[in-house]
């Protein structure tokens, strides 16, 4: 796959404080990053410069391996934006805004309406075209708003937390929608602080924070990242007596509780140690129900990174 | 030209769509030369009546105004939003500002010609005759000017209330003092003198002596003005516009 937009060293200051320190990373063709974090973690500042409404004070941002500031009017006609906040102008008909923004992307007379019908489709709102915004409800002027983004076709999508506040149903049109997009071979950046829609849509995820990407991975990659500890549930027969101290023998077992015939073991995740483990229950004569794994979820991947902390 | 007239359309559908605007621009200096005109009737004489002074008077005020719907249509937070949308897609910075101004320009002279018909037929005003187009280039010029000003003043200080209460309050200081509101010639030689401070005097004086005495002698340096003003307040737009605002 292409790489479509390559960024390196990105630095920016404001007012003498440095809020983006240097971040790299890179979106192929047909591939959807996330990017998460938490708020003021720089994820819009990241978007602006790259879609050159701000600019970097160091680094380099490709565009198919070309600066993007040798001609940014050129690399903006391949850009789409879905920014943070609705864009639109909420006394016009659904179609007019999509046919005025499309219409600065030079799309004219059938290649515009072609793409305003592909935009409103897309956005599930081809039946409230003639409608006016100001009569939408929250997620239909979300997916508007991405329907604005979309009618001329990019080649890079950025999505500003394009979920914000609307109904599970609208998130879910527009995910489906991010995906399809994605499976036609738009490239997209997608910023979000929603946990569950990362592990939807995303094979690739950067997490940052304070300005700095933090980790970058898969999401199983960057779970096992984090995880030293697995937990094992062993269910047993409830009235059966149990001595905890030959679990603990078991090569990187580190704690063992047994209690209404459920027993927690937290073990090191390194250590393959699964079969040892329930041959020391059979051993010890005792019939097992069930077993779980517990695994760490994104959030805790996220939370253990970011910290817990309140954020202004 | 393409993108710019797209957007140029959508200021003037954004503009002429708001019925506050649509009052503002046509209603406001109607009643305003009415109102003034009633109430001041008695001072005047035969040959300029009340109705014809207001009737020149405050449509200069009204043209100080036009840079208000400029700095709205500009910034104000309604358009603000979609705006931002602008400065991402693939159009030069200039079409953004000057789509604006050259909007604001074309509704408020539509505008105002249709008011001063109708004052003209209502009120009778005196607009010159045979010399009404140096009235109406004068208003033209100083309308754009306005309008760039408006802007202008927004891109340096980044906020559109912030422009429009300076602004606001320097015009109807300069329409105070100019004698757009009464004639400040009976309150003595030194308020009459402070009096050319304002803009509102220069402009004054060069209609009404454009309307009354066919005396052309304040036309050019006052149209020269405007142009010289309304280049620098464009230049000021370039040089103080930044995208990042309407972020």
């Amino acid at each position: 796959m292409k790489t479509i937009i390559d960024v390196k060293g990105l630095k920016k200051s404001y007012k003498g404080k440095e809020v983006i320190h240097g971040i790299d990373f890179s979106v192929k063709e047909g591939e959807i990053l996330c990017v998460l974090g938490p708020n003021g973690a720089g994820k819009s500042t990241t978007i602006n410069i790259i879609t050159g409404a701000l600019r970097c004070d160091s680094g380099s941002i490709r565009y198919k391996g070309e600066n993007i500031y040798n001609d940014l009017l050129g690399f903006k006609s391949h850009l789409g934006v879905v920014p943070q906040d609705l864009a639109l102008y909420e006394d016009l008909s659904a179609e007019k805004n999509v046919l005025f923004f499309a219409s600065l992307y030079g799309l004219k007379g059938e290649e515009l309406k072609a793409g305003c019908r592909f935009a409103l489709d897309f956005a599930g709102l081809s039946g409230s075209a003639n409608d006016k915004v100001n009569t939408f409800s929250g997620g239909m002027k979300r997916r508007l708003n991405i329907a604005c983004a979309i009618a001329h076709k990019p080649e890079l999508l950025i999505m500003d937390e394009p979920t914000v506040g609307i109904d599970p149903q609208s998130r879910e049109h527009i995910l489906e929608g991010a995906r399809q997009l994605c499976s036609q071979g738009m490239a997209i950046l997608y910023t979000t602080h929603y946990i569950e829609e990362v592990e939807k849509i995303s094979k690739r995820i950067i997490i940052m924070d304070v300005g700095g990407i933090i980790a970058e991975g898969t999401a199983e990659s960057l779970k096992a990242g984090i995880e030293r500890t697995r937990r094992y549930r062993i269910g047993v027969e409830s009235e059966a007596q149990f001595d905890i101290s030959g679990l603990l023998r078991v090569d990187g077992v580190s704690d063992a509780r047994f209690k209404d015939g459920i027993i927690d073991i937290s073990t090191d995740s390194q250590v393959e140690n699964l079969n040892k483990i329930i041959a020391a229950l059979i051993g010890s004569g005792l019939k097992i129900n069930n077993i779980n794994a517990e695994t760490s979820s994104l959030e805790t991947v996220f939370l253990q990174l970011t910290g817990k902390s309140l954020r202004d | 030209m393409y993108k710019f007239k797209q957007i140029f359309i959508l200021d003037i559908i954004n503009l002429a769509t708001n019925p506050m605007w649509l009052f503002t621009a046509i209603g406001f200096p109607v009643a305003l030369v009415l109102v003034l005109g009633f109430l001041t009737s008695g001072s005047y004489g035969n040959i300029v009546s009340a109705y014809d002074y207001a009737g020149v008077a405050i449509m200069i005020f009204c043209v100080f105004n036009v840079a208000t719907f400029s700095s709205n249509s500009f910034m104000e937070e309604r358009i603000k939003k979609p705006n931002m949308r602008l400065v991402h897609s693939p159009i030069r910075h200039f079409y953004i500002y000057f789509s604006k101004i050259l909007a604001s320009f074309v509704f408020c002279i539509v505008a105002y010609i249709a008011a001063a018909i109708f004052l003209v037929f209502i009120a009778g005003v005196n607009y010159g005759g045979v010399d009404a187009w140096a009235i109406i280039l004068i208003m033209l010029l100083g309308n754009f000017f306005f309008s760039a000003l408006g802007v202008a003043v927004c891109c340096i200080l980044r906020s559109e209330g912030a422009a429009n209460s300076i602004l606001s309050l320097l015009f109807a200081l300069f329409a105070i003092l100019g004698g757009l509101f009464f004639p400040v010639e009976g309150l003595g030689k030194a308020v009459v003198a402070i009096s050319w401070i304002s803009p509102g005097k220069w402009i004054l004086a060069a209609c009404l002596r454009i309307i009354y005495d066919s005396d052309f002698s304040m036309f050019l340096p006052v149209c020269s003005l405007f142009i010289i003003l309304s280049a620098a307040a464009l230049a000021l737009c370039g040089r103080f516009f930044k995208g990042e605002d309407y972020l």
